[in-house]
């Protein structure tokens, strides 16, 4: 499985299991959020620590379940590797959403 | 023909009914009366039936009738025995397959060990059972109308694919077509290459004068790649070559990117959006206002100075989210000065080993390139990320755009 959750308080973390989330897995990515949406997990908390390379894809599949979620929660994401911070500065991915050093620090306060 | 023959056909008749598919078969055997026995019988089951004495002479009628699907062979004859015909068969690899039974008067293990390692499907133990020899037959023929099934469909999946592929190849010289044409326009020169990682990319650019002085220039990627991306790019880049009653708008980049922006709002299921640059140059003035969307940074070129600079001023992609704003920059570019617009598919571009080309190689190859003219540089720039690749094509739609200011 490429991808795991698990709950922290009202949290719900996605864990990103792979090296590249790029075309090959973006759509798994995506279904596997909507799902955890459709489910009623509205706070979401991606953690990126294994992600070492990130195309435009994988970049969709992120906004795309933030989208998903239509205001109606919230979503970060956790801990970018040197890559795929230099890709949301190249987009200027802080306008949507917090990217946080750790989850811990994602999860504070629940 | 003996009673006793008549006595097992007649048997024979009550348990198999000649319902079968009907199949082109060859037996094989040096015996006579055997060899018409088992034709008599498989004829009457509405086989067309072909004899055979040895296995040069089956051989032979292979070669020449390649509608022959089963082969009933003996094991034991003078001159190429039935393992040597089931070998010279085997290796003899034709487009379709030849179900092969091995007639043996050995019931050994070893035989049909020896039997099957050459390539035998069934055996059929002298003196042959009709009942199992109808049994055996069937097996055959189910693999054969399997196979035959499994042909056709793959006959019919190949038309379809050589159908697509031909639209695609005329949509890929659509897409080619639509490409602005290495240019000078009011003493701006342009060139530019485009490879995409498909028979259709998703990247598109584009420059065409707005009016006496000012020439737009614009690079864009569509997120992923093939059809989706490039249908979006064909639309995308016949709005941007339009410049008729949006000229106010067209001289003002961050504005053209905003208004994009809030016409193309992907939803979350499709995810269709796409990074951009869009500029517009003063041919007089050598002034430069550029705006960009989540595009790698234009690089501007001086050849006074030996440098290249990232043009900075980023923002969200187009498509992403409603309502964005983007920036202008201004830029006032030095007679001889280059703008270089790519797409991430030159730095993302990886070697054998999975590295990839990054921005610095990029910047050092284009300083190297001073020396030469615009199109030498597009043509020194596509040498260096192909010796880098060292492979066939490339993972991602690789463009890039360079202008050059000479007033």
């Amino acid at each position: 499985m490429s991808f795991e959750q698990r709950q922290e308080g009202e949290f719900t973390v996605i864990e990103v299991e792979e090296a590249r989330l790029d075309a090959s897995i973006a759509e798994s990515f995506k279904t596997f959020a909507f799902d955890l949406i459709e489910n009623d997990k509205h706070n979401l908390v991606v953690n990126l620590s294994q992600v070492r390379f990130m195309d435009s894809s994988g970049l969709g599949a992120l906004v795309a379940a933030f989208k998903k979620l239509a205001g109606n929660g919230s979503f970060s994401l956790a801990e970018a590797q040197p890559a795929v911070r230099d890709l949301f500065d190249l987009t200027s991915m802080d306008k949507l959403f917090t990217v946080h050093d750790s989850v811990a620090e994602a999860v504070k306060g629940s | 023909m003996p009673t006793l023959w008549f006595a097992i056909l007649k048997n024979h008749d009550s348990f198999c009914h000649a319902d079968n598919s009907s199949m082109n078969i060859l037996i094989v055997e040096d015996a006579r009366d055997q060899r018409m026995l088992l034709s008599v019988v498989l004829r009457k089951k509405g086989h067309t039936v072909l004899e055979a004495e040895d296995g040069e002479q089956a051989f032979a009628m292979l070669q020449s009738q390649p509608d022959i699907r089963i082969v009933i062979s003996d094991w034991m004859m003078p001159g190429m025995d039935g393992i040597e015909l089931l070998q010279q068969v085997r290796k003899t690899t034709g487009e379709r397959y030849t179900y092969f039974i091995l007639l043996t008067g050995k019931s050994d293990r070893q035989a049909v060990v020896e039997g099957m390692n050459n390539g035998a499907d069934d055996f059929l133990v002298k003196p042959v059972n009709f009942e199992e020899l109808d049994a055996r037959l069937n097996a055959g023929i189910r693999i054969i109308e399997l196979e035959q099934q499994l042909e056709q469909q793959n006959q019919q999946l190949s038309e379809a694919i050589h159908t697509i592929e031909k639209d695609l190849e005329s949509a890929a010289c659509t897409q080619e077509s639509l490409l602005a044409k290495p240019a000078t326009i009011q003493k701006v020169d342009f060139d530019w290459f485009f490879k995409p990682s498909k028979i259709l990319g998703g990247d598109m650019f584009g420059y065409h004068p707005v009016d006496g002085e000012r020439i737009a220039f614009y690079q864009l990627d569509v997120a992923g790649h093939g059809i989706p991306s490039a249908l979006f790019s064909f639309t995308l880049n016949n709005i941007l070559s339009e410049s008729s009653d949006v000229e106010a708008a067209l001289s003002n980049p961050a504005e053209v990117l905003a208004s994009l922006n809030n016409r193309f709002q992907t939803t979350p299921e499709s995810m269709l959006y796409f990074t951009a640059v869009y500029g517009v140059i003063n041919s007089r003035t050598g002034e430069v206002v550029i705006a960009q969307a989540g595009h790698p940074p234009a690089l501007w070129i001086s050849p006074e100075n030996k440098t290249v600079n990232a043009v900075m001023g980023g923002g969200v992609p187009v498509g992403m989210m409603p309502d964005m704003e983007y920036q202008n920059q201004t830029l006032q570019l030095q007679p001889g000065d280059r703008l270089f617009l790519y797409s991430d598919g030159i730095t993302e571009c990886e070697d054998p080993q999975g590295e990839q080309y990054e921005e610095q190689r990029l910047l050092t190859a284009l300083i190297y390139s001073l020396q030469f003219s615009v199109s030498e540089t597009i043509r020194h720039v596509e040498q260096e990320i192909s010796q880098w690749r060292n492979q066939d094509g490339f993972d991602d739609d690789v463009t890039y755009l360079l202008l050059e200011w000479n007033p």
